[in-house]
């Protein structure tokens, strides 16, 4: 048996998810991209409802220019992590504007958003520490748990009587012990009970981590997000976040309420063991911050494109993950078949979405995930909600 | 399903048969994931159901060498300080 034999069950589960049509849902081939909301796959031109361009930041001029001008002024790389020849100004101003947006002492650039879960979380509970995560979390987390040297506990999924029994059960070792949520969950796009978590981690000591990947940028004053809008961060121990969604870039943060935050840059693998992010990503990215930090306009189109697409759905008689609506609306079904269909016809009318399917779900949930981003027209949403009432005629929803 | 033989195998047979309804006999060297098609979330939910059934914690790690039921059970048995 050679090493690569393992692998023959994902060859047989790729097929399965091969559309009947040319195009795969796994990997679809993104020959070209015309703007924030539209590209070409397969020859044809598609709006994308399967990104995470929130904001659209990803084509807006500012962004744009400050990647430009970075890369002619200081290159296209730093070769070298942030421990050696890669700290570069723009690297350390990005990190005292996240530190100002929050009005916290201490803030971490890490290379990427996987990178920022890896990175804090795994630096900061060590040997004969805990992480108690919940059992949803972002493969980043797992991953993350795996790096570090404490002892990993699942708790049930936004379950905060789940979470305190574990605390409970730690007895004084709660007080070594990170708790790890994120603020909202990125396949069912459902929120995590915050204001009731944080109580839960401050009664019994421990620390909160929250990741708000897909929700920086969308919630709350400025957009910091959901702490902010639950009014939590005078009481939230750190929040992780991605430049690779609202922000339309790539890369990761982790802010902290603790000054002493600022010193795991000195034992964080993650962070030093690779290279800092190009000169063009941090200039997209602090530009992209301000815009972000600007105005509520972005946000006010993003909430109304939320807002007429899930009344749509919900009229249509389409299960969702949550009754929450956001930024993301997940499409549940039981039937795989039927997940597919959705997705194949969603695509034949022109629209890119994302096809989840066990394990990366949930329940055992097939689901067709929708994003939204401030960068869809009106006209875009109508072609979107036209092209569902065209699909439910024909492909009836699950009850 | 056998008899189970002590608290824990049958809490660890009872959540297996909550993760997996139609399930019929399983013998303890029966490989949860390759013969019962347990999936990695079937299984954490089943960790889930047992650690509230005997009311501990399981950590990640302590279960990372459970492949089959016999290795569940004695996996359990340890953090449940029962080995």
């Amino acid at each position: 048996m050679s090493l690569l034999d393992k692998f023959a069950p994902l060859a047989e589960l790729r097929g399965a998810l091969a559309a009947s049509g040319s195009v795969p849902s796994v990997a679809t081939p993104m020959d070209e991209i015309h703007s924030a909301t539209e590209g070409t796959i397969d020859g044809r031109r598609v709006l994308f409802a399967g990104t995470n361009n929130y904001l659209g930041l990803t084509f807006d001029p500012e962004c744009q220019r400050a990647a430009i001008e970075a890369v002619e002024k200081l290159g296209t790389g730093t070769t070298g992590s942030r421990m050696a020849s890669g700290n570069y100004a723009g690297h350390r101003a990005l990190e005292r504007e996240f530190a100002a947006a929050f009005n916290w002492p201490a803030a971490i650039v890490f290379s990427t958003g996987y990178q920022a879960n890896l990175g804090a979380i795994s630096a900061l509970a060590g040997q004969d520490e805990y992480l108690l995560i919940d059992a949803d979390s972002h493969a980043s987390i797992h991953d993350a748990c795996r790096l570090s040297l404490a002892t990993t506990i699942r708790f049930r999924h936004n379950d905060p009587e789940n979470l305190a029994r574990r605390l409970e059960r730690l007895g004084e070792n709660a007080r070594r012990t990170l708790v790890v949520v994120e603020s909202l969950y990125s396949v069912l796009g459902d929120r995590a009970p915050l204001k009731e978590f944080v109580e839960v981690t401050q009664r019994h000591g421990a620390m909160i981590i929250v990741d708000e990947a897909h929700s920086f940028g969308m919630y709350g004053p400025k957009g910091l997000g959901i702490c902010a809008e639950m009014g939590l961060l005078d009481r939230v121990d750190f929040v992780v976040g991605t430049f690779s969604k609202s922000l339309g870039g790539v890369g990761g943060f982790c802010v902290s309420r603790h000054r002493e935050f600022d010193l795991l840059r000195l034992g964080s693998r993650p962070y030093i063991f690779t290279a800092s992010p190009p000169p063009p990503v941090i200039a997209a990215a602090r530009a992209a911050l301000q815009r972000l930090l600007k105005g509520d306009d972005l946000r006010t189109q993003l909430w109304r494109n939320i807002e007429r697409f899930n009344s749509a759905v919900t009229r249509l008689g389409y299960r969702t993950g949550t009754q929450d609506p956001g930024p993301v609306t997940a499409l549940v079904f039981s039937e795989r078949s039927e997940a597919i269909a959705h997705w194949q016809g969603l695509l034949d009318a022109g629209i890119y979405t994302n096809l989840m399917v066990p394990p990366a779900t949930p329940a055992g949930l097939y689901i067709v995930r929708i994003s939204l981003s401030a960068a869809h027209t009106d006209a875009q949403i109508t072609r979107m909600i036209e092209a569902f009432e065209g699909l439910s005629s024909r492909l009836r929803p699950a009850a | 399903m056998p008899e189970a033989t002590d608290k824990v195998e049958r809490v660890v047979r009872e959540a297996l048969k909550i993760a997996c309804p139609d399930i019929g006999i399983v013998d303890g060297n029966t490989h949860l994931a390759s013969e019962l098609g347990l999936d990695s979330a079937q299984v954490m939910d089943m960790i889930m159901e047992i650690e509230d059934r005997l009311d501990i914690s399981i950590p990640v790690a302590a279960i990372a060498e459970a492949h089959t039921l016999n290795d569940l059970c004695n996996s359990v048995r340890r953090v449940a300080g029962e080995a």
